[in-house]
């Protein structure tokens, strides 16, 4: 039984489909690396099974209970945690502040230490305003919303758009780590092949539809990029 | 000094109500990005609820406060939430304008119906007995207020920063999808919010009962202290829009000490929110009011039809009816047919900014008295009569632009608001002038001769007002289909993309603006000249506020709507007898403004005829089309089996 099933999605925005049908399986404690160029429906995928977008059509199960029809939120406290595209932060709250969104009371500290744990600049920054931060400290700070409610699954969008490739390796380093700890991953990723080494399977979507789907090893040659793509990645 | 001190009291009393309500309409505005228009008519409707239920049902007082403040409020906070807000998302931001001014519409004539509009004194609720400070006796019920006040304005800041609930609150303003992606549930969060800022208004109703009165039309007005005292926390921060209200309230009533020795500025006090208002939106410069909006980029549906050609057969049977109507009326309904037509040209000036431009205007009753107080003067000075109906349309041009320069260039929520306050300010300050009505509270107009035509029969002049109408009119219908017209349609649409194709928003905005003055302005000068009589009754500011429901109820973007608008408006009460009709007119107004604001064209877009040409166009109907070929072939097919 695999944690999360998507089966014959279809969604967009408005009457505009995006998705055509898209069926994709993330087996508990895997890493799932989704691939594909632009306008692909990467993103659209994601916000739909995180539930900022509504499905026309289809089914997206989470440990086999249909959860299509719940509210964004819910989806969230039912353990799917989204990482949105740019940086998922919010930029008027003080980074503590920003973790109180999700833990109340006693546990906001506890949880701050867990953030600090991954990255020590957050325990520094803790009363700081987070869109004061760098763009880094900020994408840090938006993995820590998915770190402190310990989710099951984590989805993160293009994590390491526009950084520092120091800032990247450490990014990187803390979705492995997450990985390690037991938690499956949904990643969509510009690096391809530091996210190859985290994958244990690989889909490459093309204008709103699943066209490969395999493991790590079999991209190695480059020349399923070279046919999906239409470049060597 | 000393003599300045009971003053300074009174101040940071009315002060810290005023804060509480300003509050109140921050909390809202910045969670939910809706500028709540009706936020004094909510803390108006918790206050009248209060002051039945203590006065009629003999409930204790703090029962009945506890009730109002913490039940009435919030339950029309859920109300406008969930019912009236809700449907509307992605509506551009002039629908959410005309819901919250329809909801001020509604509930004030709603209570006038119940309750009358005599103001009611209320018993006091706290002990009146006073305690000896430095220099001044302070009424206990003065230090409670304050006390009450400073302790609301404390909590809400500590519960922005400390409490769980709060936090998830700016959060939400911030990014609503984030934060249901963190697990919050923004829907239900915004619904708190309206709960929490319509119990502020709810309080402040309460508190201000025993000092005013309570008073349908009064404690609507409530919102206006509001708005000075928001404005100066630039609708968004808490700690100075309290400062706001305490200087307002301070300011305002030192400044009755001192207009009690100069009778013609007893208007400034009143007026004192408004002026500050005022000056904060002349001196912002652009940038600095940030619109919190949660209203995104959807296709805004329009009315079919909507300005690419003239509405030559409409105008033209419209021309017709109106040209034989005066020979089956006589007395009072050809008076009545008579104003209707002159509020066709209003609601048709009008629509050139609410449908054309989608602006809210909200003090176009003010150019209609200036129209009709400027041609009275302009008479007296022996001016022969059209030229001096142009020139007091003219006159008013320049006015419009003054107060639309400074607010178009904003946004659109600070053009309402901006001439929300300019409608107010007028009726407070320049009535009482010799620009205006002067001492005697009333001007005189007298019908003319054109021609060696008398205008002085009804029948006449009502032949002379459809020719200006008709003009008028066919002006704007004019301006709809040219190349203002659509630069208008267009900037209605995204005034990014303009400025981007080297096209100035604020020029065209500003130009159309003022061609609505103009017209109003002829419009009240036809009235005037109509009833003889103009006194500033006539046309209060809640005119203003009441013609856009009307206008939005019957269809703002084209001319059938502005005729239907006047219908409704002017001619509907002589078909229904007695009081009961004029009573619940603005009522339903306000309803169905609500009802129909994000609808493309009001009533008249709902009762058009079908679109013969696509239905002519589907397939099925065709001659020739695929099934009529099918049905050919299975006969033919029947036939050689036949044959066969």
């Amino acid at each position: 039984m695999a944690l999360l099933d998507v089966e014959g999605l279809r969604g967009g925005y408005g009457t505009t489909e995006v998705l055509h049908g898209v069926n994709l399986r993330v087996p508990s404690g895997c890493t799932v690396l989704l691939l594909g160029a632009n306008g692909a429906g990467k993103t659209t995928l994601l916000k739909t099974i995180a539930g900022s977008l509504a499905p026309s059509a289809g089914q997206i199960r989470l440990h086999d209970a249909p959860i299509e029809r719940w509210k964004a939120h819910r989806r969230t406290r039912a353990g799917i945690c989204l990482i949105p595209e740019g940086r998922g932060i919010f930029r008027a709250l003080s980074v503590r502040e920003n973790i109180a969104m999700q833990v109340k009371g006693r546990g906001v500290d506890a949880a701050l230490e867990l953030a600090a744990s991954y990255f020590p600049v957050l325990g520094k920054r803790a009363n700081q305003a987070a869109g004061t931060m760098s763009g880094g400290e900020q994408q840090m700070l938006a993995l820590a919303h998915a770190l402190v409610t310990n989710p099951e699954l984590v989805m993160a969008d293009e994590l390491s758009l526009g950084l520092a490739p120091v800032i990247v390796d450490e990014i990187l380093d803390a979705l492995k780590r997450m990985r390690d700890e037991g938690r499956a991953l949904l990643l969509v990723e510009q690096y391809v092949e530091r996210a190859l080494e985290l994958a244990d399977y690989v889909y490459i979507l093309h204008k709103g539809e699943v066209v490969f789907v395999g493991e790590p090893a079999q991209c190695a040659s480059g020349e399923v990029f070279h046919r999906y793509l239409g470049s060597a990645a | 000094m000393r003599d300045y001190l009971p003053f300074i009291v009174i101040g940071l009393t009315t002060g810290s109500v005023y804060a509480l309500a300003a509050m109140g309409l921050v909390v809202t505005y910045t969670t939910s990005g809706v500028f709540n228009f009706a936020h004094g008519a909510v803390g108006m409707v918790a206050t009248f609820v209060f002051y039945s239920l203590r006065e009629n049902a003999g409930v204790p007082t703090v029962l009945a406060m506890a009730i109002a403040v913490l039940v009435v409020g919030p339950v029309i906070g859920i109300v406008i939430d969930r019912v009236l807000l809700r449907r509307l998302h992605g509506a551009p931001p002039s629908s959410y304008v005309v819901v919250s001014l329809g909801l001020l519409v509604a509930l004030q004539a709603f209570i006038i119906v119940l309750y009358g509009p005599a103001t009611r004194p209320v018993a006091a609720i706290f002990s009146q007995s006073t305690f000896r400070m430095p220099g001044v006796n302070v009424g206990y019920d003065q230090a409670i207020i304050v006390a009450i006040a400073a302790a609301a304005g404390i909590g809400l800041m500590m519960f922005f920063r400390k409490n769980h609930l709060g936090v998830q609150t700016r959060a939400v303003v911030e990014n609503p999808e984030l934060t249901e992606l963190v697990g919050s549930d923004a829907a239900r969060i915004t619904t708190f919010s309206w709960m929490l800022g319509c119990s502020f208004a709810a309080l402040s109703g309460v508190l201000l009962a025993p000092l005013l009165g309570v008073d349908a039309v009064i404690l609507t007005l409530l919102v206006i202290q509001a708005f000075g005292a928001a404005a100066v926390g630039r609708l968004v921060s808490l700690p100075l829009t309290y400062a706001g209200a305490l200087g307002l309230g301070i300011v305002a009533s030192v400044a009755t000490k001192f207009v009690a020795r100069h009778p013609s500025l007893a208007g400034i006090p009143t007026s004192l929110p408004f002026i500050v208002l005022f000056v904060v939106l002349v001196l912002s410069p652009k940038g600095s009011f940030a619109e919190v909006t949660t209203t995104v980029a959807r296709r805004v549906r329009y009315a079919r039809h909507n300005g690419h050609h003239l509405p030559v057969r409409t105008g033209g049977g419209l021309l017709a009816i109106a040209a034989v109507l005066p020979f089956f009326l006589s007395g009072s309904h050809l008076l009545t047919a008579t104003s209707t037509l002159a509020f066709v040209l209003i609601f048709a000036s009008l629509s050139l900014v609410v449908g054309l431009s989608r602006q809210v205007s909200l003090c176009h009753a003010v150019f209609v008295v200036f129209g009709a107080t400027t041609l009275s003067h302009l008479q007296q000075w022996n001016v022969p009569f059209l030229p001096a109906l142009l020139l007091a349309g003219l006159m008013l041009v320049p006015v419009g632009a003054l107060v639309a320069i400074p607010a178009i260039r904003l946004s659109g929520l600070f053009l309402a608001l901006a001439t929300f306050g300019f409608g107010v300010l007028a009726q407070n300050l320049i009535f009482s002038t010799d620009f205006a009505f002067g001492r005697r509270a009333v001007v005189e107009l007298h019908r003319p001769e054109l021609l060696g035509i008398s205008l002085h029969g009804d029948r006449a002049y009502y032949f002379f007002v459809l020719a200006i109408v008709a003009l008028g009119v066919a002006t704007i219908e004019v301006v709809r289909i040219t190349r203002l017209g659509r630069l208008l349609r267009a900037l209605a649409d995204s005034p990014t993309a303009m400025e981007s194709i080297g096209i100035n928003p604020t020029a065209s905005r500003v130009l159309v603006f003022c061609l609505s003055a103009f017209l109003a302005a002829i419009a009240g000068g036809l009235l005037g000249t109509l009833t003889k009589v103009v006194n500033p009754a006539s046309f209060d500011f809640f005119q203003s506020l009441l013609w856009i429901t009307v206008l939005v109820t019957a269809g703002a973007a084209t001319l059938g709507g502005s005729v239907l608008a006047a219908v409704l408006l002017v001619s509907a009460p002589v078909v229904f007898s007695g009081g009961t009709f004029l009573e619940w007119q603005p009522v339903a107004f306000g309803v169905a403004a609500m009802l129909l604001a994000q609808a493309p064209n009001g009533l008249v877009g709902l009762f058009v005829l079908p679109d013969f040409h696509r239905l002519a166009s589907r397939s099925s109907w065709r001659l020739g089309s695929r099934r009529a070929a099918e049905r050919t072939v299975s006969a033919e097919r029947t036939l050689s089996k036949a044959v066969a």
